[in-house]
């Protein structure tokens, strides 16, 4: 099932806090957080799609028409133990970016950046959407999923997103990319995701070697939006 | 009757010889004898129905194998093996899967083209002599529909067995609970509903029991042998077939009458189900009580004498408004998604959609509309339109059991409307109007409904699919009107039970201080059993009518939710903090930028300015000061982001302000800055929220926008004199363009210093890149480029 635009029936209000840098202020006003997340619900376009391939994690070649390698070594150690990938990419749309820019214009400073962070708090939903989709088609398969990972985390070096592009098939969603490997429209998210054959009755055990996960692996520790447990 | 269906096929044809990636329905005409053996052994573990090899023989899923021109071949084999198989002994289900792609807007799958594959392949299974057709595995509710609406138009005689998959959490993958598929595939005419795959028949109980409660037909259930796991490379389930047996009463207790099994489960596991239920008879299922019940894709909402007041909101219709009717002929639905999230926050329960604009294809925009709406709310929604193919066309796309708003008692409503509400499974709302008009009297309405619902059950329509418009006339012209509605109200509810709706703000039309006459009467509405308003939620008038109604009536026991409502009480919980009031003007100005009071600056200045001071003076003083304060609070992590740009949106205001009083103070005194996010880089809200708060910090800014070019940089900081060049880059891509621009301005002989940051940039970086100053985010950036202008 490549094309799923799984709907947003609502925005997490505290992710887009976090995103907005707000975790630790005590008294900012919830509802600016709440109109923002609204506000993005009604701009966003969701839109995702995923491809799945073989996949070889000695040589961390992906096995498509034509092949593809993937280069850097945390990637190839997350992806250690799965035998086949899931390219997948998602976007919320321009609309969205247009009026977080037109606000800003205007002299609502504010309300730009809230909406800012709830779009991104909306494209990592949408993204976890699609997951839930994929699992349990994974999982009928005997097949446990890594979390995914995306080009610039860690040493997997971002030239390689025309890669994912083509692999993703994300044109067919509108998400194309720049001269310098930026990801158009804004909001937008192309990612890899392991598969990996689940042994001992459903018990991972290699995931627990596994690098740390999300905020826990970035090295940037006075970041506003750094997840604190 | 118990009836006992087979276990996996899947599993068996590749003990049978299926190679991996070969196409399992191929197996139908090119190893029938390994197809029928799998049929037998099923029969003889004590089957009472078999399914045919058929689950994957759609149009668009044999089209993987280059075999989607003979799938009318490849069904009819199925077919046609299972029978011979039979021999009478048990009967045939064609089974059909799902296509692999989700329909629109979730997917990219035309619901036209599923409809059509899905009817292909029921016509095919029906022709071959199928006894049923067992639509399985689905995870999406509009798929189901579609198949569901193919097999009734390809085969009207054949009953069809409607399954879907739930996940852990209770519901399917696209977010339905077994309780809307209940209420929606029942309602569209489904045989048989049920569940089956993705769990095992532990989990699955609690399922079967929430569907045989919210519906009248049998309940079907097959579930896996467990959760797969892989042992030495071969997928295993968990289950065996004694602890799969034990489960059968279980199931057929909470109401299933077809069982069988799903992945993992083979011969074995259904003989042990069959000899499970052997000698047990099924239980007695509470008929329902014909209450009316309407759902969204993922919520369920019941309309009930016996339940609180469930309001339908009206904002989605042009009629009189403007704007509103402007903007659906311009395309555009912004509007009309923001009413519908706005009314259900208001408390509405159920959304009226009307799309009745002069000049446009209604059709195309209410199908538009109703996709929409419905992915952004789980509120059922009102289908209102007189034409009958805008109607058609919103059933169709609806992914629920919509309410069709409205049904007459004039003949060519009935004719047109009625057919459509059993096809799609829709409630009708009932309007007792007559190819007389309106009829005068309560007793005369209620004629006019008897005439309708005797249409409707005609057609195959129940108790349960019927809401009851009194019909407001304007109590101005008519005396009566009042008295006769609710006189009509109290005869809906004692001759006919069904509850009751009506559209309120009719009855006020002409007098004066409406919302009185409206609240007032939705007051004796509600007494008198209106169940289901159709009106305006963000009405307070009536809101509070409601409110207080409820605590009156019951409906509120005790008034216990009024007693908590803040507005109800004469002295508010929290009594609002008091603000200092005996700052100066100018100390209030610097605690309101800092607070981000945008509201109170613009009259702060006023007040200063009336005061005397000079416009110097409240910059220095106040906003100046405010900022120096701002930036040290985020600096020690005691202020964010958004809350600094709160406090320069209130800067600006002032500052606007005082431009437009004293022309004079709009010379910007601190230096002019000139600011650009490098070529090749797109992003630029870190570039913007350093802008501004260099604006309102007193320096001239020139803001050359994204992806800009080093040589229009170095152009304009030339041509402007720039004291500074602002550089932003976010990523190590675009890092490099920094080196690039710092060159050719030093190479122009430009004496502005350079000031870089963004999201990769460093202080490392900046030093080798020869800047002057590095800034991390845009408060600091404020703080360097008052030093760097103090050092010249």
């Amino acid at each position: 099932m490549p094309v799923y635009n799984a709907p947003l029936f609502q925005i997490d209000p505290k992710e887009t806090r976090r995103y907005a840098g707000l975790m630790k202020a005590a008294d900012f006003d919830e509802q600016k957080i709440e109109d923002a997340c609204q506000d993005a619900r009604l701009l966003a376009s969701p839109k995702g799609i995923w491809q799945i391939y073989d996949y070889d994690c000695q040589t961390q070649e992906i096995k498509a028409k034509p092949p593809c390698i993937i280069q850097g070594t945390k990637i190839g150690a997350h992806l250690a133990g799965c035998d086949k990938v899931i390219l997948l990419s998602a976007t919320v749309g321009d609309e969205i970016e247009e009026t977080v820019t037109k606000r800003f214009a205007d002299g609502e400073y504010t309300s730009s950046v809230l909406l800012d962070a709830a779009a991104t708090t909306a494209v990592e939903q949408l993204a976890d959407g699609m997951e839930k989709a994929i699992k349990p088609k994974a999982a009928a398969q005997g097949y446990g999923m890594r979390w995914r990972f995306s080009p610039g985390y860690g040493d997997w070096p971002i030239e390689q997103q025309p890669e994912l592009i083509r692999l993703a098939h994300a044109g067919e969603i509108g998400v194309s990319l720049s001269s310098s490997m930026m990801l158009i429209p804004r909001k937008s998210i192309t990612a890899i995701i392991g598969l990996y054959k689940e042994e001992n009755n459903g018990q991972d055990t290699t995931a627990t070697e596994h690098d740390l996960h999300g905020c826990a692996a970035c090295g940037k520790l006075d970041c506003p939006s750094r997840k604190t447990e | 009757m118990i009836h006992i269906f087979d276990g996996a096929m899947g599993t068996m044809l590749q003990a049978g010889g299926l190679k991996p990636g070969g196409c399992p329905e191929l197996m139908n005409v090119e190893n029938p004898d390994v197809v029928r053996n799998i049929h037998e052994a099923y029969i003889n573990a004590g089957s009472t129905i078999i399914e045919t090899n058929t689950f994957g023989a759609s149009r668009l899923k044999l089209d993987h194998y280059q075999l989607a021109d003979r799938t009318v071949e490849l069904n009819t084999a199925a077919v046609k093996i299972a029978k011979e198989a039979a021999q009478g002994r048990a009967k045939v289900a064609g089974s059909m899967g799902p296509t692999g792609r989700f329909i629109k807007p979730l997917g990219d799958l035309d619901f036209e083209e599923a409809y059509d594959c899905f009817k292909e392949q029921a016509g095919a299974l029906a022709t071959a002599g199928a006894d049923y057709l067992i639509i399985e595995t689905c995870i999406d509710i509009q798929e189901m529909r579609a198949a569901l609406l193919a097999s009734k138009e390809a085969a009207p005689g054949t009953p069809v067995i409607c399954q879907l998959s739930y996940s852990e959490d209770g519901r399917t993958v696209t977010g339905t609970d077994p309780q809307s598929a209940a209420i929606i595939l029942s309602a569209m005419g489904a045989d048989i509903i049920g569940v089956n795959c993705s769990l095992g028949p532990e989990q699955l109980v609690p399922v079967v029991k929430t569907l045989a409660e919210n519906c009248d037909i049998p309940i079907s259930v097959q579930p896996n042998a467990g959760m797969p796991y892989l042992e030495n490379g071969q997928t295993v389930f968990p289950m065996g077939p004694e602890d799969f047996g034990t489960w059968a009463p279980k199931l057929l207790e909470a109401g299933a009458t077809y069982l069988g099994g799903c992945c993992g489960t083979t011969p074995a596991h259904i003989k042990a189900l069959a000899t499970a239920l052997k000698g047990l008879t099924e239980p007695a299922r509470q008929p329902r009580s014909g209450k009316l019940w309407l759902a969204s894709r993922s919520k369920s909402v019941c309309i009930d004498k016996d339940l609180p007041t469930r309001l339908i909101g009206e904002r989605i219709n042009p009629t009189g408004r403007k704007k509103l009717a402007a903007e659906i002929r311009d395309g555009s639905l912004l509007s009309v998604k923001k009413e519908a999230v706005n009314q259900v926050k208001a408390g509405a329960s159920l959304l009226d959609v009307n799309m009745g604009v002069g000049g446009i294809d209604q059709t195309a925009a209410m199908k538009q509309a109703i996709t929409e709406i419905a992915q952004l709310t789980d509120a059922p929604l009102a289908i209102d339109t007189s034409d009958a193919s805008s109607l058609e066309a919103g059933l169709r796309a609806y992914p629920g059991r919509a309410l069709i708003n409205s049904v007459s008692a004039e003949d060519a409503r009935i004719a047109e409307f009625l057919p459509l509400a059993k096809k799609y499974g829709a409630a009708i709302l009932c309007l007792p109007i007559t190819e007389d008009g309106v009829p005068k009297t309560a007793e005369a309405r209620l004629e006019a409904i008897r005439t309708i619902i005797t249409a409707a059950k005609a057609q195959g329509l129940h108790d349960g699919d019927f809401l009851l418009d009194a019909l407001v006339m304007t109590v101005s012209a008519d005396a009566k009107a009042c008295r006769e509605v609710l006189h009509t109200l109290e005869l809906y509810r004692s001759e006919l039970g069904y509850p009751s709706t009506m559209g309120l703000s009719n009855i006020s039309f002409g007098l004066p201080n409406r919302p009185l006459i409206n609240s007032t009467f939705f007051a004796m509405c509600l007494a008198a059993g209106l169940d289901a308003p159709i009106m305006n939620p963000y009405d307070t008038s009536m809101q509070n009518a409601l409110m207080a109604s409820a605590a009156l009536l019951g409906h509120d026991p005790n008034g216990l939710s009024f007693s908590k409502n803040e507005a109800n009480l004469s002295v508010p919980k929290k009594a609002a903090v008091a603000k200092e009031t005996n700052l100066d003007t100018l100390a209030a100005i610097k605690q309101a930028v800092i607070d981000g009071e945008k509201d109170e600056i613009v009259e702060l200045v006023i007040k200063a300015i009336q005061e005397g001071h000079e416009s110097n003076e409240i910059t220095e003083k106040a906003l100046t000061a405010a900022m120096t304060d701002i930036g040290k609070d985020f600096g020690t992590g005691r202020m964010f982001l958004p809350q600094v740009l709160l406090s320069a949106e209130t800067m600006r205001a002032a500052f606007n302000k005082l431009k437009e009083l004293i022309p004079a103070s709009s010379e910007a005194t601190k230096g002019t800055v000139v600011m650009a996010t490098v070529k090749g880089d797109v992003h630029d809200l870190g570039k913007n929220i350093t802008g501004a708060l260099l604006a309102n910090s007193g320096f001239k800014l020139i803001d050359l926008g994204k992806d800009v070019d080093s040589a229009d940089i170095v152009k304009s900081a030339i041509a402007n004199n720039a004291d500074i060049v602002g550089l932003c880059a976010l990523m190590t891509t675009t890092m490099v363009q920094i080196d690039k621009v710092v060159a050719q301005l030093k190479e122009a002989g430009c004496p502005a210093k350079v000031m870089v940051g963004g999201a990769a940039v460093t202080q490392d970086y900046a030093d080798a890149a020869g800047a002057d100053a590095y800034a991390s985010d845009g408060v600091k950036a404020v703080e360097l480029a008052k030093e760097l202008l103090g050092e010249k």
